[in-house]
C-alpha cells in the first residue's frame, strides 16, 4: 500500500447462491420443515442452487483526494462493489483495506421518517449516516440554508413536495465529513438547478478538502464532469481503470453493436390498438446505415401497425447521445401537416421518417427509442428495442482543428461583429 | 490525524463490544426517539396509552387473582399482580419487539453500515420508557393499598435489568431466526401468551409449586421471568417472595444462558443479514 492509497481492493469476488429447480428451499419454517422431511428420505437429492458471481476479482486502489467513477451496465456489479465497501455486505473472497471514515450514500434520506419534521429528520438522519449530535448542533443551520426549506423546517415531511424532500436528505448527506463518500445515482433525483448544487459540493469537498469519492452514475457527462479516473465493470468482471474520459470511451466501443435498424415481429398483446414493428436509420441514398456522415442527410424511419382504426393516435421518436443524454424528442403531430390531428387511422402499416438535423449533431454514438401514444390518455406501445448508430464529424469546425468542446449539440454559429457603444 | 484502518475480508466476524456502542450512541437515541415519537402521533390518548394498556391487564387479572386465591386483602393482591404484570408487560415487550426489530428496520441497515446490535437496543430503551411511565400505576397502588417500602428496595433496579436481559436474549435469538423465517411473527406472541400463565404473574410462585409434584419444581425454575418477578416482589415486598434460593438461581443462570446464546446467535449471522432480507 503506497502512502496515498487509501482504498485497496484485493481479488474481490461476490457470489449469491440463486435457486434453480429441484426441491425449492422454502422460505417458511414450516415449509422447510416439509422439505427437511423430503430431504431424510432422499438423501441424494441436494437443494439446487445455481452459483451466480456478482463480482468476481476485482483489484484496484484508489489514491487520497481521487474521485472515481464507477462505470458498468445495469447487472455489472457496480452496486455490489459499493455494497461491500460500504461494509453492508461481505465478500465472499478478497478483501478492502481502507484508511479514515467512511460514509456511503447509496439512497438519499435513508430512515426519513414522514411523521417527524424536517428537523427530527435532520437529527435521525444525520445519526444514521454516522455523524455524532454535536457535529449536527454544528452544522445545523447550514443543511437547513443548503436544503432551502426554513420555513417548513417544523413541518412533518410527509407533507413535502417531493422536491422539498430530495433537497432535505441531500443536504444532510452534503455535510458529512467523511474521508472517503461513497455515492450511487441519488443525484438522479431532484431539479437541474438542485443537481447542479450537489455536484459543485461534492468537486468543493474533494479538491478543497481532498477528501476521497466513489461514484456511480449512468450519466456519462456528469461523470466526466467529476471523476477524474473511473473504474470500468463488465458482468461483475474488471475491465479496466484510468482517467475518466478514456475508461468512458472504452465503456461506448464495447457491447453492442451499431446496426441501425430494428424489427419487431411479434404477435401484439390481446387488445393492442397499435404496434411499432421497425425504426431505421438512412442515409442520403435510402439505405439502411450503422453510420452517418454529418456532410450527407440522415433520416430515421418508423413503421407502425394499426390495430385498431381509430384517430388521436401519435408516435414519438428520441434521440439520445450516450454520452450527453436525450438531444431532442419529436412526435408525428408537432407539425400538422397532413391534418394527422383529426386523422383517422387506418389497420394496416404505416411508415413514416423525419430528416435528422445534421447540422445540429454532433459526433458519437446514439441511440433510438420510439413509443405511441394517445396523447394525455394512453400508452399504446413503447418500442422493445435501442436503436444505435453514430454520427460520424467531418465538416465541423471541431472536426477541422481536431479540438475538444463542450456540448450536447454542435451548431456552426455565425458571429458578427457589432457597432454597440454600451458596455 | 489519528486514522484507523479497516480491513474487510470474508472472515471478518464481529462481536459485541461497548467501543461500538459508544461511537454510535447518538443512532441509538435518535432511533429510539423516533420509535416513541412516531408511535403516539396523532393519536388523541397520546401517551395516556402507556398506561392504559397495562392498567387495564392488571384490573382484569387483580379482579381474577382477588376471586380464585380467595384474599382477604384485595388492595394487597392487586399492588402484586401489578408489580408481576408491569413486569412481564416489560418483558413481552422487549421480546416481541426485539425480535421483530431487525426486520422491520431492515430498510436502514441495507443501505447504510452501523452495528446492527444498536437496533434491538434502541428498541429496549422505548420498552423501558413505556415501563417508567407504567410504574405509576405501581406507585398508586401502593398509597391506596398503604404498603410501606423496605430497604430491599434497593435492589429493583437489578431486577428490571434481568427482565431486559431475558427479553434482549430470547429476542436477538428471535430477530435472527426471523431474518429468514417469518413465522417468528406469529410464533413470539404464542409464546407469550402460554408463558404468562407459566409465570409467577398472577399468584405467587409457591402457589404453583405447592400444586406440582417436586420433580416438576426445576422445570418450572427454568423460565427466566420466575427469578426477575420473585426477586422484583422481594424488593418491592421483602422475604418471603423468594420461595427457594436454589430455584432462583437457577432461573437467574438461565437468564444468563439466554442472553449468551442469543447474543452469540445474533452475531454469528449478523454480517448476512442483508442478504437473506
Amino acid at each position: 500500500m503506497s502512502k496515498n492509497t487509501v482504498i485497496k481492493v484485493e481479488n474481490l469476488s461476490k457470489q449469491y447462491l440463486l435457486n434453480k429447480g429441484g426441491l425449492p428451499k422454502s422460505d417458511t419454517l414450516f415449509g422447510s420443515f416439509l422439505n427437511g422431511l423430503r430431504n431424510v428420505k432422499n438423501i441424494t437429492s441436494k437443494p439446487q442452487t445455481e452459483e451466480f458471481w456478482a463480482l468476481k476479482d476485482i483489484s484496484f486502489e484508489v489514491e487520497q483526494g481521487d474521485r472515481v467513477g464507477i462505470i458498468g451496465r445495469n447487472g455489472a456489479g457496480k452496486s455490489t462493489l459499493l455494497k461491500i465497501l460500504s461494509r453492508i455486505t461481505p465478500p465472499t473472497k478478497g478483501k478492502i483495506e481502507y484508511t479514515g471514515r467512511m460514509a456511503s450514500l447509496l439512497e438519499v434520506g435513508t430512515g426519513f421518517h414522514g411523521d417527524l419534521s424536517g428537523r427530527e429528520n435532520i437529527y435521525l438522519n444525520g445519526s444514521i449516516l454516522g455523524m455524532h449530535k454535536h457535529e449536527i448542533d454544528r452544522k445545523f443551520d447550514e443543511i437547513v440554508a443548503f436544503s432551502e426549506i426554513e420555513k417548513f423546517i417544523d413541518t412533518p415531511v410527509k407533507r413535502y413536495s417531493s422536491g422539498m424532500y430530495v433537497r432535505l436528505a441531500f443536504a444532510v448527506a452534503a455535510h458529512l465529513e467523511p474521508d472517503i463518500l461513497i455515492v450511487d445515482e441519488v443525484l438522479a433525483v431532484g431539479d437541474a438547478a438542485f443537481q447542479d448544487k450537489c455536484l459543485g459540493k461534492m468537486n468543493e469537498v474533494s479538491t478543497k478538502e481532498g477528501r476521497t469519492i466513489l461514484f456511480v452514475s449512468h450519466q456519462m457527462a456528469v461523470l466526466s464532469a467529476l471523476c477524474n479516473k473511473s473504474v470500468l465493470l463488465e458482468k461483475g468482471q474488471f475491465v479496466g481503470m484510468g482517467p475518466t474520459d478514456s475508461i468512458i470511451n472504452t465503456y461506448l466501443h464495447r457491447g453492442e453493436k451499431n446496426t441501425g435498424q430494428n424489427y419487431d415481429d411479434s404477435a401484439p398483446v390481446k387488445g393492442a390498438k397499435l404496434k411499432i414493428r421497425s425504426v431505421r436509420v438512412l442515409n442520403h441514398v435510402q439505405t439502411t446505415v450503422s453510420e452517418i456522415n454529418n456532410a450527407y442527410k440522415g433520416f430515421i424511419e418508423i413503421g407502425f401497425e394499426v390495430l385498431e382504426k381509430s384517430r388521436g393516435y401519435d408516435v414519438s421518436l428520441e434521440l439520445k447521445h450516450l454520452q450527453y443524454g436525450t438531444i431532442f424528442t419529436t412526435c408525428l403531430k408537432d407539425k400538422d401537416t397532413e391534418g394527422n390531428d383529426n386523422k383517422v387511422w387506418e389497420k394496416g402499416l404505416h411508415k413514416y421518417s423525419i430528416e435528422l438535423p445534421m447540422d445540429l449533431l454532433r459526433e458519437g454514438e446514439y441511440i433510438i427509442s420510439a413509443a405511441a401514444t394517445i396523447p394525455k390518455v394512453e400508452v399504446l406501445d413503447v418500442f422493445n428495442y435501442d436503436t444505435l448508430f453514430s454520427i460520424l464529424d467531418s465538416t465541423s469546425p471541431v472536426a477541422k482543428t481536431t479540438e475538444g468542446r463542450n456540448g450536447a449539440i454542435l451548431p456552426v454559429i455565425e458571429w458578427k461583429k457589432t457597432d454597440s457603444v454600451i458596455i | 490525524m489519528n486514522k484507523d484502518k479497516i480491513i474487510i475480508d470474508p472472515n471478518l466476524s464481529s462481536f459485541f463490544s461497548w467501543n461500538d456502542i459508544i461511537r454510535y450512541k447518538s443512532l441509538l437515541n435518535n432511533l429510539a426517539k423516533r420509535d416513541f415519537l412516531v408511535r403516539y402521533k396523532q393519536a388523541f390518548a397520546g401517551i395516556m396509552w402507556a398506561l392504559i394498556k397495562p392498567l387495564m391487564s392488571i384490573l382484569v387479572f387483580g379482579y381474577i387473582s382477588t376471586k380464585i386465591s380467595n384474599s382477604e386483602n384485595t388492595a394487597t393482591n392487586f399492588v402484586y399482580v401489578a408489580s408481576a404484570m408491569l413486569l412481564w408487560q416489560l418483558f413481552s415487550n422487549v421480546f416481541n419487539d426485539v425480535s421483530n426489530s431487525i426486520i422491520s428496520n431492515s430498510n436502514l441497515f441495507s443501505k447504510v453500515y452501523f452495528p446492527k446490535i444498536i437496533i434491538p437496543l434502541s428498541t429496549i430503551l422505548v420498552c423501558l420508557v413505556d415501563f417508567f411511565i407504567s410504574l405509576i400505576i405501581l406507585v398508586v397502588l401502593f398509597v391506596i393499598s398503604g404498603q410501606s417500602l423496605h430497604w430491599q428496595i434497593i435492589f429493583a433496579p437489578l431486577f428490571i435489568l434481568l427482565t431486559v436481559i431475558n427479553g434482549l436474549g430470547l429476542g436477538l435469538y428471535f430477530a435472527t431466526i426471523n431474518v429468514k423465517y417469518r413465522d417468528v411473527k406469529f410464533i413470539v406472541p404464542v409464546i407469550l401468551q402460554f408463558g404468562m400463565y407459566v409465570t409467577p404473574v398472577i399468584f405467587n410462585t409457591n402457589y404453583y409449586l405447592d400444586r406440582m409434584p417436586s420433580w416438576l419444581h426445576w422445570l418450572f425454575c427454568l423460565n427466566p421471568m420466575v427469578g426477575a418477578i420473585d426477586g422484583f416482589k422481594y424488593a418491592l415486598f421483602g422475604s418471603d417472595s423468594i420461595y427457594n434460593i436454589y430455584y432462583f438461581s437457577l432461573s437467574v443462570c438461565v437468564s444468563f444462558l439466554f442472553l449468551f446464546i442469543g447474543i452469540k446467535y445474533f452475531y454469528k449471522f449478523e454480517r448476512n443479514f442483508v442478504d437473506y432480507i
